[in-house]
């Protein structure tokens, strides 16, 4: 009875709280609006890609008309001096040079060599393109030779939709908005420690755990809400397709709230005052905003920032929510990324039960 | 059997003897008062009886338990004023009354305790929009929501202003005709005076007088006191040897309390050594010795310097 009316207290005092109704809400909807705004233009890179050929030579207009097919790529053609001029610029990715001559002599069974060239700056994209060279040449060659492929890799989808940005996207904002409702929400214990209010429940017969366990059920109902909101978001305005199971979201998200819920109180147990506790959670939530894969995937990153998000929570959470939610390819086996939330759970659990201070 | 029952109190905070040996009893349906002033060991006293704190040494029975080994049956019959009010700062005043009777086997109408402590049209008001005053009261209301048999008042109108705290007096009072038992601690000799059937006297931890206010002033004071303002004869020996004057008390300011035995034969030497010395007297008030006159004499400071 008692139990029950101090959760509709908390849930009350929450919903008058306009600043949390905000930071927990309001706040990661601007952000899933921001986010969506930005990356709707074009999804994907595109490379410049320079043909330098005499007009009229029939490898060099094959291999540029072909190219110019795929959306990625933005092909130009000229003399070799303007190309490289254009390289040199930043305007090309990479400029092809097809020698003059060079269609004749491989037509006669000639090993020729076909120049490609790229800015040493920028070695990593340049090197990603190299394989599509390589590639296209080597298709070029198949027509000429007339020999037919004895191996070919049949690239099937099974996306039902292609992935966006915003896919990638939603799902973060959404791990994000439940680490900030775990930490953030836990100053609520902080104030009632600083105020002596915990230490004086201990006269009356309420048991203090319940004034705890109230507020942790709040705290779930409200990252409900937060799914809830940041699904009817994506949906409504971004076309977001949920791919996977309703309950394996569920149990996600409850899994990262109660994670997160945890860690906040781990973080805050030894608190005096919020201001205290504010230094130490901030010192924590602000990293792992942007170590964990949330608004950038973890791939780009070099790799000690790699080893540290590998340690993340919210990597696991992100990732997990990203593949349960629209079916992005895992970084992690979800088996993995739930193992290691559950991990963090138990963990911080145990810590902030053995730390925990009321008074 | 007491309500309250102390013997040889100890509480130690490293080599700081808080409370120091502390015995006192309080009978069921008085007022009982702790006064001293702040540092006295008040407030780790009333914290050791409801059992938020554990002693070092002596005895403490309340309503027949042991606080240090705590039942939900004792603390169901307990009410402790502290700064609960805090709990929820958004909830309005009868939701918080609501829910305080429902930590409690017994209770009262939260409406009626509401408007028992005057709080009827502050409702709806979220309790952290009330003044300190209304705070007061409505942390008395919570204590009286659970009807409690005993309740701990620890400095209940600290901060007030003179009409909320008149306003406090008389729910404290109130408690009292229902038969309440109340410990109240307290900085404020008026306090104590009005309202208490019984006060005990503490200073550095220790028990320096226990009795009524008439008691306790009829024991220590047989004088009178003579309080005036004057800059010069604030610093003036001379005033010591005035015929009908036993004592004399001056602070750091102007002001100059002298004890009479003799009110009439010392007011006459005061204005004839004052117009000899051509000091100018302001202010000036005779009173009976109060419970301040007291711990003045006893701990040989004022309650609040």
């Amino acid at each position: 009875m008692s139990f029950w009316l101090l959760f509709v207290a908390d849930l009350k005092s929450m919903l008058r709280n306009r600043m949390a109704l905000f930071w927990f809400l309001v706040f990661p909807v601007i952000f899933i609006l921001i986010f969506g705004a930005v990356f709707s233009g074009s999804q994907q890179p595109v490379f410049a890609i320079g043909f330098a050929f005499a007009s009229g030579d029939p490898l060099g207009s094959g291999l540029s008309d072909g190219l110019r097919k795929l959306d990625a790529f933005d092909v130009h053609t000229g003399t070799l001096a303007t190309e490289l001029a254009a390289l040199r610029k930043g305007e090309r990715t990479l400029v092809i040079e097809i020698p003059e001559g060079a269609a004749r002599r491989a037509f006669g069974g000639a090993k020729t060599g076909i120049p490609v060239y790229y800015d040493k700056g920028h070695e990593q994209t340049s090197r990603l393109l190299f394989s599509v060279v390589d590639e296209m040449l080597m298709e070029a060659e198949r027509r000429v030779s007339g020999r037919p492929r004895l191996l070919e890799a049949q690239f099937q989808p099974f996306q039902t939709s292609p992935l966006r940005t915003i896919d990638f996207i939603l799902p973060g904002i959404l791990a994000m908005a439940l680490m900030q409702l775990g930490f953030f929400g836990s100053f609520q214990m902080v104030a009632l420690r600083e105020q002596k209010v915990l230490k004086a429940l201990g006269a009356t017969p309420l048991p203090r755990l319940h004034v705890l366990g109230a507020e942790v059920l709040v705290r779930l109902l409200l990252s409900l809400v937060q799914l809830a909101l940041t699904i009817g978001i994506g949906v409504a305005v971004f076309g977001l397709h949920v791919t996977g199971s309703w309950l394996a979201v569920l149990g996600v998200v409850v899994l990262g709230a109660l994670t997160f819920t945890s860690l906040g109180y781990l973080l805050t147990c030894r608190a005096r005052t919020i201001d205290s506790g504010q230094g130490l959670v901030q010192l924590v939530q602000f990293p792992m905003m942007f170590l964990s894969g949330i608004f950038f995937p973890v791939g780009i990153m070099p790799g000690f920032l790699k080893r540290v998000a590998a340690l993340l929570p919210l990597t696991y959470l992100g990732d997990a929510l990203r593949q349960v939610m629209v079916g992005m390819p895992p970084e992690h086996p979800l088996g993995l990324c739930l193992a290691i939330l559950g991990g963090w759970l138990v963990v911080s659990f145990a810590l902030a039960t053995a730390l925990w201070r009321w008074e | 059997m007491p309500a309250i029952e102390v013997q040889d109190l100890q509480k130690r905070y490293g080599a700081l003897r808080a409370v120091d040996g502390l015995s006192f009893s309080v009978e069921p349906g008085e007022i009982f008062g702790l006064l001293g002033p702040n540092g006295a060991g008040k407030t780790s006293t009333v914290e050791m009886l409801v059992g938020l704190r554990r002693r070092d040494g002596g005895t403490i029975r309340v309503l027949g338990s042991d606080p240090d080994r705590p039942s939900a049956a004792l603390r169901g019959r307990i009410g402790i004023q502290l700064q609960q009010v805090a709990l929820f700062p958004r909830l309005t005043v009868i939701e918080m009354a609501r829910l305080f009777a429902s930590f409690y086997p017994r209770r009262l109408d939260p409406a009626e305790t509401v408007a028992r402590v005057g709080l009827q049209d502050k409702g709806h008001t979220q309790t952290k929009d009330l003044s300190g005053g209304q705070r007061q009261r409505l942390a008395i209301a919570l204590t009286m929501v659970g009807d409690a048999d005993l309740v701990f008042l620890d400095e209940p109108t600290t901060g007030l202003d003179p009409q909320a705290r008149r306003s406090l007096w008389d729910l404290v009072l109130d408690l009292k005709r229902r038969g309440k038992t109340i410990l109240l601690t307290t900085h404020y000799m008026e306090e104590a005076e009005r309202l208490c059937d019984r006060v005990a006297i503490v200073d550095h931890g220790r028990l320096i007088a226990m009795g009524t206010p008439r008691e306790l002033v009829d024991t220590h004071f047989a004088e009178t006191a003579i309080e005036f303002e004057s800059e010069s004869l604030a610093r003036d020996d001379g005033l010591r040897g005035l015929a009908g004057v036993s004592r004399v008390h001056t602070n750091g300011g102007g002001a100059v309390t002298l004890y009479a035995t003799n009110v009439a034969l010392a007011i006459d030497e005061l204005m004839r050594y004052s117009s000899r010395r051509e000091a100018p007297v302001e202010n000036l008030v005779v009173r009976r010795a109060t419970l301040e006159d007291v711990f003045l004499q006893l701990a040989g400071r004022r309650m609040r310097e």
